[in-house]
């Protein structure tokens, strides 16, 4: 039996009244009818919605949407020192735009950024939350700097801050931490630097299981270097990177994988059984039983209605791996 | 024309009583004649305003659209429109999904064009949201190749420069948002907006926004308009010192006040950013206008911004001698 999860982001509104209270909130606030704590309120009330939108769709290891992430880049640089957050800048080859993190002067962690809402998705969920960072190399990569003079010496500090919260994180209790590296499938030539910082993070983990997840592309070219790092598990974006799907029939896996296997940035739905039938095709060469399957990104880039239909299709499909193997 | 023109990228915020007014049409509490009329008003209230304040070339300010792809979108065969999703913060719409062969009813955006352009005697530019963008920013169910649909969408938007053409526009923009999205895919995009482009006699303008514009500069000369209309106040002016070096070949629209800032800029401001570009682009080769649409932002933010930026260039017209 394989096990489902997801990637990150959920969207945090969808079409009807009730579940655009988010919006309205945000709304609300900016032109000053509510204050924060509201906000926060309104905030909370979507992470249950999500985590139990996930929960009835039967994900095995949910996240808590990050319906209070402004970006994946901003809400976790933001919270580190030597940060300011700047402009907008689009995302790579999303429709999404991010703010720009700009680095100032030496990055350092001054407490925990994501563990507060960790621990409220943990408490509100019937499954097991998993914790998710954005990766320093990603961060470095995506960042303005006016500090370090080489993306590789600012990755490096990411890391070293970032291996403060991934401490804090396992400490809280988080048993799986996610750590976010879309660079690698743009850029082949990051795998240095991931290779180089992720053993900082590994080293932090405690008991946690680590998963490093890439997507928006195929890694097919490092694919066997992937395997090699040092983490407990591999995430793979296996749709617009379906020829990373290859390499891992050819190559297989000794770490578990997640493999992401639903579109998750298009509406169009694939079908359960012909998605289980390919997945079934690696079980020589992958551990299926100590795998995932799960949407090839995070969801958030499909109306809500669609993301409920991509969760359906990807719990459907795994109950049909496991059904035949 | 003579030089530094002003102008503006396309869209300005909906007022108070519009966007009730859309949501009570959407409820079906609100007639399509009914809804008709407040955007009637508001269009003349924002062409009004351009002329006011002595904008050279104007828009229509787009009170009719939703998202600017979405427009084009639910009036083509071959479309459906999606559940809401997310641009960034607070921004949402809802995105077309490609769901058959698209085809053109008809015109799509020429009434508009007609009613704003019957409504002034300066240049009213005829407005085209791009086939690249069209493409990126829609579900594709149907072609199954991100060309095949870009190419379908450039085929039926040229037809929509036509009709805009024949209806009286001599300047036609096409919105291109989405080109610096995927690097290996600006082939597409310059074989796309040519189709469009092909053999109008219009001016043609591509804008474009919020791209690595270094990373795609190389393209930049290879576009098949007469100019380029650019966000370049919120990316710092860094652009400038590569035009210095390589020369653009075409017209440069400079964006000189950013779209996503509440902060109104100072005319002093928008003036330093003008001089700045000045001192690498031949002032008939320049035009002036906000970095991107200004929809996003309050109708006296918006206002307020047009404000500086046209006064700056009055100023920095009368300092430079240029009529």
């Amino acid at each position: 039996m394989v096990h489902t999860t997801v990637v990150g982001h959920y969207p945090r509104i969808g079409d009807t009244y009730e579940e655009q209270k988010l919006r309205r909130a945000i709304a609300r606030l900016d032109k000053g009818e509510i204050r924060e704590a509201e906000l926060k309120e309104a905030e909370r009330e979507v992470v249950r919605d999500v985590l139990r939108e996930q929960a009835d769709a039967g994900i095995d290891l949910v996240t808590d949407g990050q319906i209070t992430w402004y970006d994946s880049q901003s809400r976790v640089a933001g919270g580190l020192r030597g940060i300011e957050v700047n402009g907008l800048v689009r995302y790579f080859n999303t429709n999404t735009y991010y703010r720009q993190p700009v680095v100032k002067s030496p990055v350092s962690w001054k407490g925990p950024v994501l563990v507060d809402d960790w621990l409220f998705a943990t408490e509100h969920s019937r499954v097991p939350v998993k914790a998710v960072v954005t990766g320093p190399v990603t961060l470095a990569a995506l960042a303005k700097d006016e500090h370090y003079g080489t993306r590789e010496a600012l990755a490096g500090a990411f890391a070293e801050a970032l291996a403060s919260e991934v401490e804090a994180l396992a400490k809280a209790g988080a048993a799986d931490i996610q750590v976010d590296e879309p660079i690698l499938a743009r850029d082949a030539e990051t795998l240095k630097s991931v290779r180089e910082t992720l053993p900082r993070l590994n080293a932090a983990k405690g008991k946690a299981r680590l998963t490093l997840f890439t997507y928006f592309g195929d890694v097919a070219k490092v694919y066997p270097d992937l395997l090699r790092l040092e983490v407990d598990s591999i995430g793979l974006d296996l749709v617009e990177g379906s020829k990373t799907w290859d390499r891992v029939a050819k190559v297989g896996s000794d770490k578990p994988l997640v493999l992401g296997v639903v579109d998750a940035r298009n509406t169009k739905a694939e079908d359960p059984a012909a998605l289980a039938e390919r997945v079934r095709g690696l079980r020589h060469r992958v551990d299926l039983e100590a795998s995932s399957l799960s949407p090839s990104n995070g969801l958030e880039f499909l109306p809500r209605a669609k993301a409920r239909e991509k969760l359906a299709i990807l719990a459907k499909a795994a109950t049909l791996v496991g059904g035949g193997s | 024309m003579s030089a530094l023109l002003t102008s503006t990228v396309g869209s300005f915020p909906k007022p108070d009583y519009l966007l009730r007014a859309r949501t009570r049409a959407s409820k079906g509490d609100l007639s399509p004649d009914g809804l008709r009329a407040l955007e009637e008003k508001a269009t003349e209230d924002w062409l009004a305003f351009q002329e006011q304040i002595g904008l050279d070339v104007l828009v229509d300010g787009e009170q009719y659209r939703g998202d600017m792809a979405t427009y084009f979108a639910e009036n083509l065969e071959g479309t459906e429109i999606s559940g809401l999703v997310r641009s960034y913060g607070n921004r949402y719409y809802k995105k077309p999904i490609l769901v058959g062969e698209l085809r053109r009813r008809g015109p799509i955006s020429v009434d508009w064009f007609r009613f704003a352009q019957a409504r002034t005697r300066k240049p009213v530019k005829g407005m085209i949201t791009g086939p690249y963008t069209m493409m990126d920013w829609a579900f594709d169910e149907h072609y199954g190749s991100r060309e095949a649909a870009a190419m379908a969408f450039a085929k039926l938007l040229h037809e929509e420069a036509r009709d805009l053409e024949a209806a009286g526009a001599k300047i036609i923009q096409i919105d291109e948002p989405a080109l610096a999205t995927r690097h290996d895919e600006l082939p597409l995009v310059v074989k796309s907006v040519g189709v469009v482009a092909k053999g109008l006699d219009a001016k043609t303008i591509l804008h474009t926004c919020y791209g690595n514009y270094l990373e795609i500069f190389p393209y930049f000369n290879r576009l098949p308009v007469d100019q380029l209309l650019l966000e370049m106040s919120n990316s710092g002016l860094d652009l400038l010192e590569r035009f210095r070096q390589d020369p653009l070949k075409k017209q440069l629209s400079l964006g000189v006040v950013d779209v996503h800032s509440h902060v109104i800029e100072t005319e002093a401001q928008v003036r330093g950013r003008i001089e700045q570009a000045l001192e690498v682009f031949h002032p008939q080769k320049l035009w002036i206008s906000p970095d991107c649409g200004l929809k996003t932002r309050s109708v006296e933010e918006a206002q307020g911004k047009m404000r500086a930026m046209v006064a700056a260039t009055q100023a920095v017209k009368k300092a430079h001698g240029i009529l």
